[in-house]
């Protein structure tokens, strides 16, 4: 199945891309996610994923769909096929 | 006493004369500093019912606990006056190297009453007040005026808070500035400018005592290496600009007047395009290790050179919001308001307003005459040209600018009452001030704070986004959760707006954001700093203490549940497009969340606070005055 990860932000300027698709085996996780990034574009790591490789590091997060933020609790979630994962850091200010 | 002087100093602008008063540990320990402390001397000095522009409206400086220690971003002081823009308390922060200033010259706090007949410049050195002539300085920018001082006073380490222009006309949005940074939102520039105060400086010579420096020092370079690392990086690569797309992507990004929710051109004013075109350097506040500010540039163009510091507020208010996709119009704009000391997001949002009212054909061309275009111009949404030419209308009250330099609340009334509309349903306003860059209809814990808030349309006052954009509880739904949110998230923010401490550093204590993660530590900073023995429950109960004496302080002037409220657009106007859209905060649900929010808070039904709350607060002399 296919997923869509957009870069917003800090993922953006590493990556040097706005948006990637993923062919991905049925059942993909969201951590499964992070850990297909970590591999492809290392330099997230330590940046935006957590040195484990596993876990994104606070305040970046993915929201599914522009409607809702995956928490912690629900990285190990499966997708579905034509899912669209935002990668981005929230926070308020200025 | 460690930490603090003891000492607050009153200027009588209209007598010329000056006193010290001493204040007693224990009011430090209930009050603190910054925006907690200049709300109590607020309460303590006001004229109760003065006009906000009148000698009866005092101004209150609050310096924070940690200005001059090593502790990052505690580099801060609070300023509260009444609002001309609300009528209610308006309280305001700012950073940098004015507070170290003042509490090096040795003063918790200073509050200015009365009025001066001539513009006058007051100059605290050390412990001697001067009032220096300051018609020279009349027309001069924000960043001129500190530098003009500085001059005159052969002293680049004298530090300064002034107005701009925008003071002077009593623009009602008008700022007070320092060091480059602004105390902000709620028209403090329209009341020194009433004062015919252009300037407040200062020079300080003396130590800061401390009770444990030992400690206060380990304490301090343990946040700082934190942060240098990723809880921060958020802020010192892109700032606060990369919630452009963030806001932009879940249908929030406030656009053409909070019509729209999603803006076609996001990517041409996002943080991550700034980054790549305008951006020239990032800068910090002193005592900062984070530096979060984007200096900003426009390279080519009729507005090539302005240059100023970017923030996702201001952004979003002079670009999406009035529908202009064109950075350097944007930073233009910014920069007008910077020097002209007027409030970038008031100043935006009344902008979009003025557009809006022109598209719908209430406004037309002849309203807008102007020196620069004297057949009038017409301010259609995305004209960014139009944008920075009624930001400066503004700043100069020319033309309809003088309308506008009221803001929403002033000038759709006034429009309404003279042609019989009704504007006031696009004015974006809450309690008088411009809302912030998060379009509630979607956010809906979010928009309880906001209706709730002490101050008006705050992102700042409020941290209830928090819960919604996180994805904590479903940010387009209500539930019997929002109230004790609500209570939860303000008295948080109003922790680190009493201290004062920066937000950005929130994650560095411990790694964890939360009150867990930073209470203990904050603790412990507290008790280094003034030998005192504060433990998590006592951090905590700052944050209750300083919503508390705003709150009464409004009530004292007349606030009504019915104050606490919504722009009609987002009580009945869904969103069309966009991951947000076909939501409104309905009359019954706004009426709902303020229900289980005052009784979260402890207050009677219609939002009054009862006598034994105060008492308990430590606050007997306020509950003689409004408990019930």
């Amino acid at each position: 199945m296919r997923v869509h990860v957009e870069f917003l932000g800090l993922s953006r300027l590493v990556t040097e891309k706005k948006e990637i698709a993923l062919d991905v085996e049925k059942g993909t996780t969201f951590r499964g996610i992070v850990r297909m990034l970590g591999t492809t574009y290392p330099e997230l790591i330590g940046n935006v994923i957590q040195p484990d490789g596993e876990t994104l590091q606070a305040p970046n997060v993915f929201n599914l769909g522009a409607r809702r933020m995956i928490q912690a609790g629900q990285m190990d979630n499966g997708l579905s096929d034509g899912d669209r994962i935002i990668l981005m850091s929230m926070s308020a200010g200025g | 006493m460690y930490g603090y002087s003891g000492k607050i100093l009153h200027i009588d602008l209209s007598k010329r004369r000056t006193r010290t008063e001493s204040k007693p540990e224990e009011w430090y320990k209930i009050y603190i500093g910054g925006c907690s402390m200049a709300a109590r001397l607020c309460w303590e000095s006001i004229e109760v019912g003065c006009d906000p522009l009148s000698p009866g409206n005092p101004i209150c400086v609050a310096n924070g606990l940690f200005a001059g220690t090593p502790v990052p971003v505690g580099g801060k002081y609070g300023l509260a006056s009444k609002s001309p823009l609300t009528d209610f308390l308006g309280d305001s922060l700012s950073g940098s190297w004015f507070s170290i200033a003042l509490k090096r010259a040795g003063w918790d706090g200073i509050v200015i009453h009365g009025a001066s007949e001539d513009w006058v410049h007051v100059f605290v050195d050390d412990d001697r007040v001067e009032f220096r002539d300051a018609s020279h300085l009349l027309g001069l920018g924000t960043y001129q005026t500190e530098e003009a001082i500085r001059e005159e006073l052969g002293d680049d380490q004298v530090r300064s808070a002034t107005i701009g222009p925008a003071g002077e006309n009593l623009v009602r949005m008008a700022n007070v500035t320092n060091d480059g940074r602004q105390a902000g939102r709620t028209g403090h520039g329209a009341v020194w400018g009433s004062k015919k105060l252009k300037a407040l400086s200062v020079r300080g010579t003396n130590g800061v005592s401390v009770a444990d420096p030992e400690t206060l020092l380990k304490l301090s370079y343990d946040i700082v290496d934190a942060a240098q690392g990723p809880h921060t990086q958020k802020y010192r690569i892109l700032g606060t600009v990369s919630n452009v797309l963030n806001m932009n992507r879940i249908g929030l990004l406030p656009t053409r007047n909070y019509q729209q929710g999603v803006f076609e051109h996001a990517e041409l004013i996002s943080g991550e395009y700034m980054h790549e075109h305008h951006r020239v350097k990032t800068i910090a506040c002193a005592q900062c290790p984070i530096a979060c500010e984007q200096m900003s540039r426009v390279i080519e163009g009729p507005y090539a050179g302005s240059m100023t510091g970017i923030e996702y507020e201001s952004l979003y208010a002079v670009s999406s919001n009035c529908g202009i996709g064109d950075m350097n119009a944007a930073i233009k704009m910014i920069d007008i308001c910077d020097r002209g000391g007027q409030d970038t997001m008031s100043t935006g949002v009344t902008i979009s307003w003025a557009m809006e009212t022109f598209e719908k054909g209430v406004f037309t061309k002849e309203d807008f005459k102007c020196a620069k275009y004297p057949e009038g111009f017409e301010p259609y949404f995305g004209d960014g040209e139009a944008g920075v030419t009624l930001a400066e209308m503004i700043r100069d009250r020319e033309g309809i600018g003088n309308l506008l330099a009221q803001g929403t609340k002033r000038a759709s009334a006034q429009v309404d009452a003279e042609r019989g509309t009704e504007t006031w349903k696009w004015a974006m306003n809450i309690k008088g001030l411009e809302t912030p860059g998060y379009d509630a209809r979607a956010l809906k814990t979010f928009a309880l704070g906001l209706a709730a808030g002490t101050r008006g349309g705050c992102h700042n006052r409020s941290a209830a986004y928090d819960p919604d954009i996180k994805g904590e509880v479903d940010r387009f739904s209500v539930d019997e959760t929002r109230g004790e949110l609500a209570k939860s998230t303000e008295e948080y923010a109003a922790v680190y707006d009493t201290l004062p401490l920066c937000k950005f550093i929130r994650r560095c204590f411990t790694g964890k954001a939360d009150r867990a993660g930073a209470w203990p530590v904050i603790a412990q900073l507290i008790n280094a700093t003034t030998g005192w023995d504060f433990d998590y429950d006592a951090v905590d109960l700052i944050g209750e203490r300083a919503h508390t004496i705003k709150k009464a302080l409004n009530i004292r002037e007349g606030w009504t549940r019915a104050d606490d409220h919504l722009p009609y657009r987002w009580q009945h106007e869904p969103l069309k497009e966009g991951a947000s859209a076909g939501h409104v905060v309905t009359e019954e649900e706004l009426e709902y969340l303020k229900n289980i929010y005052y009784k979260a808070k402890g207050w009677t039904d219609e939002g009054l606070i009862p006598r034994e709350k105060l008492i308990a607060l430590g606050m007997d002399d306020v509950a003689e005055e409004i408990g019930v």
